[in-house]
């Protein structure tokens, strides 16, 4: 039997595509949801926040097993900060880490985030898309934090939702 | 004044002049213990969910009081609060009111009337325990990595006064149950070494800090456990040499040592040696690890501290302790899981009888249906945990004797015949290849310590000799041989067959067998079809020569058929050997070049290969119509009845053997 090898990576492809855009429909779809049974009285930004630490904690709790101090506090940020662009990479994004000129910070770049186009969708704002992202990394810190010792934060220097063209996040070591 | 509480001489035994080191006494505290043999405390999940003894508890105790011939036989740890955050199987015993003493009585008085010394363990599972209630307790709340177990609450200077108060009333409880020893076990991530390691002690009071300061509630409950033993009930500690937690900045070794020092000064009579946590991620104690590997650490601690050394971790073989003791380099051989596999054990060695002992595979079992809330299960003893039930333990001669032809000399033919003939029956095995063992003739060359299955073997070989059967090898059965001698009863152990290869037959599949035996040409590139674990064995066997390997096969998982507490070790070796697994999928066609998978929702992925193992096994319905249609009593056991794994075939082979 012939393998036609364009046509499998096609249907490869257009399978992985489409479940990505599910993942921002979804969230989107349960947003709504969410805010519906809230009532009026709440605001909508709160709800998005509180998922967001919601997501971050489990995503957290999923990381913790992958990381290690083998190799030292450099690496392991670097791993850490891979670990964070990731969550880009897997809804459709594209983002690295690098590590920054000091060993104790690393910043991780995203230069393409699905997140406003399907947050567009949803009629969500974009100031809220900028901050349940940076809730939800920083949510991710807590439990690494705890568990490895060392106390870790995120500082948004850049954001497509407000309009700058790519994300820039800067992952450091808080002194002590 | 030291004293000994039963009279052992072992002068007449041959193991006693094999072994001389491990027969001679030993003085620990004021006891004097006969040997240096000791049954280390085995969580075994037989007690009632409330934490009272069973009489399948003390039945198990009883066999293993048997095993240590006079030595220290120590039974599980109990959990010691109410609140049973401490408690860490939903089977383990409890000991945190005084109406859980008659129950613990019991197990003390079967062990003393084997002459064995009855050993009680303090055992609170701090950041692995609550298996039964919402939070657990430690000294910092540091999150778990892995989610089966419960979050953790930071313990409250009150709470801590509370946990070494109910260590030292547990211990008292002990004593008045009649045990005679006392130990605390701080081993693989337990409380005591919560406590303990610079992981999970974050505290800034003066439970935390430096080694000395996260050794205080340690140290507290020593001395509090050691005030009601008084001097006549010596009191040990089990403790990390290594905790293997590198990866999460866990102590360093000289931290370690210097904890033993510590737990000497607050007045412990011996320490037992212990190393990892179950968090680490390194093995320890599977079959992969070779035996003997961690004596060094015992080594390391008699350097360190005066009192005895004990130590256990794969030391399944005498003549490993007894070097050590003779060289200065430990002073007690612990053992749990040879003494699961086999409770004699160490009484067989002193006997001579070491051919007969049933060697512990170390494919960790026990511990897997632990984590799982079930009772102990061993598995290659096929009595463990029914040590209560005299049909298991005990099997009577057979009312009926019978002629009993057995097909197939592989492990659960032999098991089954062994066990037939010791109830009287006349047994005839045989089978075509010239030798036994079956297809674990091939299945032990697998890397990472399958070679230690054999040991399964070469003990039915034993059993088999001693109980009359007999073989008739190099012998094919047909349906002339079954008409010819008609016996009462026929057992098809024959072991799978291989069915036809999906992608229909091929120059380039070859059977998982000949493989095995180097009766196959294979090339460079290689497909192993089935994802079990003989598919698994033969990819690492591959992997190991240099091939590129990859594994396809229907299991949604990779070794499935593996138990979970050593499937992760086959998984950390398929990948640093190279190897892909494709699960959840089938061949859909053989191309010139290789293969086509088709994964379960219809993506294709082609696989260049030369060779294609099929390593696919089915039930093996040969001879069973001949037999059904002579009329002849039928029984199907091992692979042949349904695929699975030496386990089976055990077990079937000792339950049809014991029931015919
Ligand atoms: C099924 C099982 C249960 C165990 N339960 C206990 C226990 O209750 N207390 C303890 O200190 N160690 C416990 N251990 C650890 C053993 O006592 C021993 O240190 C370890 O298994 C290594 O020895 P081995 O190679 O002889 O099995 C357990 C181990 C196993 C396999």
């Amino acid at each position: 039997m012939q393998f036609d090898a364009e046509k499998e990576i096609g249907k490869v492809l257009s399978g992985l595509r489409a479940a990505q855009r599910e993942i921002g429909k979804t969230f989107y779809r349960w947003r709504q949801v969410a805010l519906e049974y809230a009532g009026d009285g709440v605001e909508p930004l709160d709800v998005g926040l509180r998922a967001a630490e919601v997501f971050g904690k489990d995503v957290g709790k999923q990381l913790l097993p992958r990381l290690n101090w083998l190799k030292g506090e450099a690496a392991f940020l670097l791993n850490l900060g891979r670990a964070l662009a990731n969550l880009w990479q897997v809804d459709g994004g594209v983002a690295t880490a690098e590590k920054g000129e000091k060993p104790t910070e690393v910043f991780i770049e995203c230069t393409r985030d699905p997140w406003p186009t399907w947050a567009k969708e949803f009629d969500v704002p974009m100031q809220e898309v900028a901050l349940t992202r940076e809730k939800m990394l920083k949510s991710v810190l807590e439990d690494v934090s705890v568990f490895f010792n060392i106390p870790l934060d995120i500082e948004v220097e850049k954001a497509i939702p407000r309009g700058e063209g790519m994300w820039r996040i800067r992952l450091f070591k808080k002194e002590e | 004044m030291a004293k000994q509480l039963f009279e052992w001489d072992y002068s007449s035994y041959p193991g006693a002049s094999t072994y001389p080191h491990l027969f001679k006494p030993i003085r620990i505290g004021n006891l004097i213990v006969p040997n240096r043999i000791k049954y280390a405390a085995t969580e075994d999940n037989l007690n009632g969910r409330d934490g009272f003894v069973t009489d399948a508890g003390v039945a198990y105790m009883r066999e293993r009081a048997k095993g240590v011939v006079g030595g220290l036989c120590f039974m599980q740890g109990v959990y010691m609060d109410e609140k049973r955050q401490g408690q860490g199987y939903v089977g383990q015993a409890a000991c945190w009111d005084d109406k859980f003493v008659p129950g613990l009585k019991r197990i003390a008085d079967a062990i003393h009337e084997e002459k064995a010394v009855a050993g009680f363990q303090l055992m609170d599972c701090g950041r692995v325990g609550a298996v039964d209630v919402e939070y657990g307790h430690g000294p910092s709340a540091v999150p778990q990595r892995l989610r089966i177990f419960r979050p953790v609450k930071e313990m409250s200077k009150d709470e801590i006064k509370e946990m070494i108060q109910q260590h030292v009333d547990a211990a008292r409880r002990g004593i008045e149950a009649g045990f005679d020893i006392m130990e605390i076990s701080g081993i693989v991530g337990y409380l005591v070494s919560n406590f303990i390691s610079r992981y999970t002690n974050r505290r800034t009071d003066e439970y935390g800090g430096d080694i000395r300061g996260r050794m205080r509630a340690v140290v507290e409950i020593i001395q509090g456990v050691k005030a009601v033993c008084g001097s006549d009930v010596p009191l040990g500690i089990r403790l990390c040499a290594e905790e293997l937690l590198d990866d999460v900045r866990g102590n360093t070794p000289d931290e370690s040592m210097e904890t033993y020092k510590i737990a000497e000064e607050a007045g412990v009579d011996y320490i037992s040696v212990t190393l990892g946590w179950q968090e680490s991620i390194y093995p320890v104690i599977s079959r992969d690890i070779p035996m003997g590997n961690w004596i060094h650490l015992a080594k390391r601690a008699k350097e360190h501290v005066k009192v005895p050394v004990q130590m256990a971790y794969r030391l399944f073989r005498p003549d490993l302790p007894n070097k050590a003791i003779g060289a200065g380099e430990l002073d007690q051989w612990e053992m749990c899981r040879s003494m699961i596999a086999d409770p004699l054990m160490p009484k067989k060695v002193l006997e001579g009888k070491e051919d007969e002992i049933r060697h512990c595979v170390a494919c960790n079992l026990c511990l897997a249906r632990l984590f799982r809330d079930a009772p102990m299960t061993c598995y290659i003893n096929p009595v463990c945990a029914h040590e209560t039930n005299p049909e298991f333990a005990d099997p009577q001669p057979a009312e009926d004797k019978k002629e009993i032809m057995i097909v197939g000399a592989g492990p659960a033919g032999l098991e089954c015949a062994y066990m037939a003939a010791k109830r009287g029956h006349e047994v005839h095995v045989y089978d075509k290849r010239d030798n036994i063992g079956g297809t674990l003739n091939e299945a032990r060359k697998a890397p990472y310590g399958d070679d230690e299955l054999w040991t399964c073997v070469a003990y039915q070989q034993k059993m088999c000799e001693l109980a009359g059967v007999t073989f008739h090898l190099g012998t094919e059965v047909t349906e002339d041989l079954i008409s010819d001698e008609l016996p009462d009863a026929v057992v098809l152990a024959t072991g799978p067959e291989y069915p036809e290869f999906p992608g229909g037959p091929h120059a380039n599949v070859v059977n998982l067998l000949d493989v095995m035996r180097e009766n196959a040409q294979v090339g460079e590139k290689v497909v192993i079809w089935g994802n079990r674990k003989p598919g698994i064995g033969c990819a690492l066997y591959l992997a190991k020569q240099g091939k590129k390997v990859t594994l396809v096969g229907r299991e949604k998982t990779a070794g499935f058929d593996v138990n979970p507490s050593f499937k992760w070790r086959y998984m950390i070796y398929l990948r640093q050997n190279g190897v892909k697994a494709y699960n959840d999928c089938e061949i859909e066609t053989i191309t010139g070049e290789g293969i086509i998978i088709r994964t379960f929702d219809g993506y294709r992925i082609p696989v260049a290969c030369d060779t294609i193992v099929n390593s696919d096994r089915a039930a093996n319905e040969a001879l069973k119509k001949v037999v059904q249609s002579e009329g002849i009593e039928l029984f199907v056991i091992g692979d042949a009845l349904v695929p699975r794994n030496l386990s089976s075939a055990v077990h079937d082979g000792y339950r049809i053997g014991m029931r015919i």
